[in-house]
């Protein structure tokens, strides 16, 4: 066996993410760091690693924010690579000079790479600059009065958002030119307090859109290949909840067209490493550059499953300088893979958070199913980290196949103790316009109400009601403590 | 005897008609057969219900019992009638000292609205100081003691107004 | 074991006359039984309600486990007695289980008189305690009486199975390590303080529920002092001033909720191991029971074809199948417990007379406990016999009998006369349970018998006397002492004396004896005396 390609990595994140870059580094050969916050010290992750250290902090999130601790950590532990995961650091071009500066590799792309693609203005305008389609849009100009006035010129339907960072935070959507000016500022609010730089911009707003994106791998000499498009689609809150890979009713050619303007971007900006290059897709077939993701995506498994590519791996493999793992040739589509974010919310109370303790997990196992997630029995569900629990992702060799496998997953799927939307995820894939592909943003607003659990039959009330009971003490020993022959005898009175 | 479970904000009887040679359950009025309990405790579990087996996951989480079955998750309370018991009645209008002692410090006021539980008074008695708490919920009438007095066994100390009185 | 193999003909002439006969006593039966637990004056049962409080058969449901029995104990007590004034003895009395606990339950009944303690109610009430002792079985008392019926007092107070009983085998109880549980639903004056007093625990219920020795109207005439029940004896004052009571209730319906948890929290009995099997039901149906009785004590049946009906499979071993062949002799299960049967298939003569005895006591070896069919006419009398030592051999299954350690359970079947009554386990002899059959007889002899024989004493007295026979006096007083006797050999006179646990259907005798058997396996085992005699 040849020497790993590295020794040991520490993975600067927690939760299922964390434990999924683990299992890659296991069967690589490579010894892996974990870091936690005092509060996870239990956590999966940290158990599955083979070394860890606490990350300290005023909140869970601030320590795995602190780069200068975790750089510490990772010396400490003599690691000689640093994974940052999806989320946290994953994107902060800072993070990325300093594992550079400390001698370490950041297995991603070079900081450099990270603030054009990070600011969603340069980003934009270097993909304009390369032929890569962007909606009409306009930039902030730091006058108020004047971005409203430029905004209201290119027409409405407009959409604001935040010049830095993502997950839909100081978006919004404004119809008219009484909105606008109060979208701007408050959007702008928003982005000051979540990403510390209050600039926002507006482009046009497309009806019906619908979110693609492609999966790219670069070897940072300008050598790009694409892993084919996801669609996300169905949304809630601006966040996706439901991911597929490849994209429903989408044309070949249109395919190869937004696969080799990904490529192209990639190839463009000498991109090293694994990224995505998300596309708002219109019905008219019309599509626009919207961001470019320079890390692992949540929903990187469906691409992994109808291609059968490690995406981790060959992170690995590009950050140890082994360039691309393929050729272009050597992708293809096998089947249809589906990924659905189990998240603690409440769908009918507008997906608010919940919180709780996970008291059962029963998980169903088939070869066509992944199961993400870095959950124990017992561990609490607190409001510190972001909602999303676990992601389910299942095969199919048709579309069909994969819906329906992801609902029967979902429904066999036990995760008790605190509410979570898996009823409603299995609605939205049962939901006929999900099974047509008939996919936007608005998905989730246009069909709320049909996804809404119907009301219980009395047959399944009562089966409820028996199952509940016999979990109660009182009502158990009352059934199964009666003594012989009374028990026999019943309710017999002479 | 029955008990009584809510549902979705509904409430249920359940009671026992049968046990052998299967479980015959009554529920609100209907005769339901379990044929399989079922296992105990938190985990995946089987009931046989009218001939039919029926897979469901269970976990005690509070006073609740989470139930996951047919694909949907249900959240089951089972109502003590009597939670209260033995407290009922005139008793839980005043508070009474549980020993001799002093007033330490007071944490209400007459009219001040209070949750059962909430603290009223702090007394010292046999150099321990020992915490008051409302009785119920409700709204503090007048308290007979100020910080520094002393007072005897069974002395009403602060007074609630009466449920009565709250209509 | 074999299975009976039943002769009866259910398509005979016979079996449909006797059981158009039988389920005509059955119905009577029944109608009593509605009459004495439901039939009471509307303004008593407008006075409950008025108090609100639930009727006392209601409490007992409410505090027995769901779905599963209660074998009532004599329900028709007193029923020929007081003008039918305290109907089932003014109380109610029963085995069920609590909280998964068999128990044995005894509640006032105060829709009638109040709740008053009859002589009769008295003696039910300590034949409830003497079961527990027997079985070891805890007690959960409900409350709600008025005290002793005072124009009774000579019956219900002074002698020794009276009043002052109940408090002695309340004491005996606990030492015994027996619980007790009182739940205070109504007044509990003089001596009736003494139940929730002398019970291990007790609930109070909040504004009905009282416990003093004398009521405020008592006192106001001794002393004076005037005084409200609340204060005298109530809830709070009791529960938080006296410690007289435990735990307040503020409904009937909690204090049974409390009481349930109360009962939760006892030991579960170690009851000794009779060998038990997997119960079956009796292959052939019990109600054929109903064509197999006769429709006269007169007529002789097979006491296997009831046996037949009651046993588990209708399997039975038969000891000494040809020998003593009047007294049926054999092993079988009752809801699974190995039981040793002795059924009467006609008169007791030497020979089945020792094979009783001898049966009795291989069941004392073997730790199975005795079942005793009685249908019995008595022990053969005449010249022959008593040459042969009838007495002798009598007085040896008596002695069997009576020294028997294992638990005994007794079934009036059809008649039960003269000495058979003492050898197959009469009330006299402490059988743990005792039921009759409503088509029962039981006496000295019967009414013909006695009216004969007291016709004969009369005629020689005439006789000797010089006088002329008068046949018209004679006639008289045939007449006088049979319908007399009548009258007192029937089951309803019987268990309206507390001569027996209570008249049960036929076909509930199964189900009886098993609940009753599983009783008494609570209380331990004695040791054994002697081995097997070969008399």
């Amino acid at each position: 066996m040849t020497a790993p390609l590295f020794n040991k990595v520490l993975i600067a994140n927690r939760g299922e993410i964390a434990c999924r870059i683990m299992a890659t580094l296991k069967a690589m050969g490579i010894a892996s760091v974990a870091i936690c916050h005092r509060a996870e010290a239990q956590a999966r992750h940290v158990r599955m690693a083979n070394e860890w250290s606490e990350v300290t902090g005023e909140t869970p999130v601030a320590a795995h924010l602190d780069i200068a601790q975790i750089i510490a950590v990772a010396r400490k532990h003599g690691a000689d690579a640093i994974h940052p995961g999806y989320g946290f650091l994953s994107e902060n071009a800072a993070f990325a000079s300093a594992v550079a500066d400390a001698g370490m590799t950041f297995i991603g792309p070079d900081a450099k790479t990270i603030a054009l693609m990070g600011d969603k203005i340069s980003a934009r305008n270097f993909a304009e600059a390369h032929g890569v389609a962007v909606a009409p849009s306009v930039m902030p100009t730091g006058d108020v009065d004047d971005f409203v006035e430029k905004a209201a010129a290119i027409g409405f339907p407009l959409l604001i958002k935040a010049a830095a960072g993502g997950g839909g935070k100081g978006m919004s959507i404004v119809r008219d030119a009484q909105g606008l000016a109060q979208a701007a500022r408050i959007a702008s609010g928003e982005a000051e307090r979540y990403f510390g730089d209050g600039r926002v911009y507006a482009e046009t707003y497309v009806e019906r859109p619908r979110h693609i994106e492609v999966q790219v791998l670069g070897d940072g000499e300008g050598g790009a290949i694409h892993l084919f498009e996801r669609e996300c689609s169905v949304q809630r809150r601006f966040q996706k909840i439901i991911e597929e890979a490849p994209a429903a009713n989408l044309s070949p050619a249109l395919r190869d067209e937004i696969c080799a303007s990904a490529v192209r971007l990639a190839s463009a900006a000498k991109y090293r490493n694994a990224g995505t290059v998300e596309y708002i897709l219109g019905a008219d077939g019309r599509f626009f550059f919207l961001e470019m993701n320079t890390r692992l995506q949540v929903e990187h498994p469906v691409t992994e499953m109808i291609t059968g590519v490690d995406l981790v791996r060959a992170q690995i493999e590009i950050a140890a300088g082994h360039g691309l793992p393929m050729t272009q040739d050597g992708v293809r589509i096998d089947g249809h893979a589906i990924e659905c974010r189990i998240c603690a919310e409440d769908p009918e109370r507008d997906f608010m958070p919940e919180t709780g303790v996970i008291r059962y997990l029963g998980v169903p196992e088939e070869n066509w199913l992944r199961f993400e997630n870095a959950l124990t029995r017992g561990q609490k569900i607190t409001a510190d980290f972001d909602p999303m629990l676990a992601k389910l992702v299942a095969h199919g060799s048709s579309r069909d196949e994969a819906v329906d496998r992801s609902i029967a997953a979902l429904r066999e799927l036990a995760l008790l103790g605190v509410k979570t939307n898996t009823d409603y995820l299995a609605a939205v894939l049962d939901h006929p316009a999900f099974r047509a592909g008939d996919l936007h943003t608005g998905f989730v607003a246009m069909h709320g109400d049909a996804l809404l659990p119907a009301s219980l039959s009395g047959q399944e009330k009562a089966q409820v009601l028996a199952a509940a009971a016999l979990g109660f003490r009182e009502f158990r020993d009352l059934v199964t403590g009666t003594p012989e022959p009374h028990a026999a005898i019943g309710g017999w009175r002479n | 005897m029955g008990f009584r479970l809510i549902l979705d904000g509904e409430e249920h009887e359940i009671t026992i008609i049968r046990r052998r040679p299967h479980l015959v359950l009554d529920i609100d009025g209907e005769k339901h057969e379990i044929t399989d309990l079922g296992s105990d405790g938190d985990g995946r579990h089987e009931l046989g219900a009218a001939g039919q087996a029926v897979g469901f996951a269970r976990a005690t989480h509070g006073n609740l019992q989470i139930v996951r079955l047919n694909g949907r998750t249900h959240e089951v309370a089972l109502v003590d009638p009597f939670s209260d018991a033995g407290d009922a009645g005139g008793a839980l209008d005043v508070l009474r000292a549980p020993m001799p002692g002093t007033v330490i410090s007071l944490h209400c006021k007459a009219g001040d609205a209070v949750r059962r539980g909430d603290p009223l008074v702090t007394i010292e008695s046999m150099k321990l100081q020992t915490l008051l708490p409302a009785m119920r919920d409700g709204t503090i009438a007048e308290i007979l003691r100020t910080e520094g007095e002393t007072f005897d066994k069974d002395e009403v100390i602060v007074r609630l107004e009466a449920e009565s009185e709250k209509a | 074991m074999r299975k009976i193999q039943s002769m009866l003909s259910t398509s005979s002439a016979e079996f449909r006359a006797y059981e158009a006969h039988n389920r005509r006593i059955l119905a009577e039966f029944r109608e009593r039984q509605e009459a004495a637990r439901h039939k009471r004056p509307q303004r008593d049962i407008d006075r409950l309600a008025r108090q609100g409080k639930m009727r006392p058969r209601e409490r007992v449901e409410k505090l027995l486990d769901p779905g599963t029995p209660f074998l009532e104990l004599s329900s028709l007590a007193a029923n020929m007695a007081y003008d039918g004034d305290s109907p089932s003895a003014s109380s109610i009395v029963g085995i069920g289980v609590v909280s998964g606990r068999e128990v044995i339950i005894r509640a006032d009944d105060p829709s009638v008189k109040g709740g008053a303690w009859y002589p009769l109610t008295v003696k039910k009430i300590v034949r409830a305690l003497d079961i527990a002792m027997e079985n070891r079985l805890p007690v959960i008392h409900l409350c709600d009486s008025a005290g002793g019926f005072l124009q009774l007092q000579s019956e219900v107070f002074p002698d020794r199975h009276m009043a002052g009983r109940i408090f002695r085998n309340q004491s005996l109880l606990s030492k015994m390590g027996v619980k007790q549980l009182s739940l205070v639903f109504g007044h509990c004056t003089a001596g009736g303080a003494y139940i929730p007093g002398l019970s291990d625990y007790n609930v109070i219920v909040r504004g009905t529920g009282a416990v003093f020795l004398g009521g405020p109207p008592l006192v106001k005439a001794a002393t004076g002092e005037e005084v409200t029940v609340e204060e005298l004896g109530g809830a709070d004052m009791h529960t938080s001033v006296s410690g007289t009571c435990d735990y307040p209730a503020a409904s009937e319906e909690e204090a049974i909720h409390i009481g349930r948890e109360i009962v939760a929290q006892w030991d579960r009995p170690r009851k000794w191991d009779c060998q038990r099997e997997t119960p079956e039901d009796p292959a052939y149906d019990p109600e054929e029971i109903y064509g197999i009785i006769p429709d006269d004590i007169k007529k002789q049946f097979d006491m296997r074809e009831i046996i037949a009906r009651i046993v588990d499979g209708s399997r039975f071993h038969e000891y000494q199948p040809n020998y003593g062949t009047t007294l049926i002799c054999g092993f079988a299960n009752i809801w699974g417990y190995k039981v040793g049967i002795l059924a009467n298939n006609g008169v007791l003569f030497n020979d089945s007379s020792l094979k009783g005895g001898h049966f009795i006591e291989l069941c004392n070896q073997n730790n199975t406990p005795l079942v005793f069919l009685q249908n019995i006419t008595g022990y053969m009398i005449g010249r022959e016999y008593e040459r042969r030592g009838i007495t002798k051999d009598g007085a040896k299954m008596i002695m069997a009998q009576s020294c028997s350690r294992v638990p005994k359970f007794t079934v009036m079947c059809n008649g039960s006369f003269g000495a058979g009554n003492y050898g197959m386990c009469g009330r006299a002899f402490d059988a743990r349970f005792l039921f009759s059959w409503p088509n029962h007889q039981i006496g000295v002899m019967g009414g013909d018998q006695a009216a004969n024989t007291l016709a004969e004493v009369k005629i020689n007295q005439m006789k000797r006397n010089g006088e002329a026979v008068d046949q018209a006096a004679v006639k008289a007083l045939w007449e006088q002492t049979r319908s007399a006797y009548q009258e007192q050999l029937s089951a309803y006179y019987a268990t309206s004396e507390l001569w027996d646990d209570g008249i049960i259907d036929p076909v509930d005798t199964r189900n009886a004896l098993g609940i009753a058997i599983s009783a008494s396996l609570n209380a331990p085992l004695g040791d054994p005396g002697y081995g097997v005699f070969r008399f």
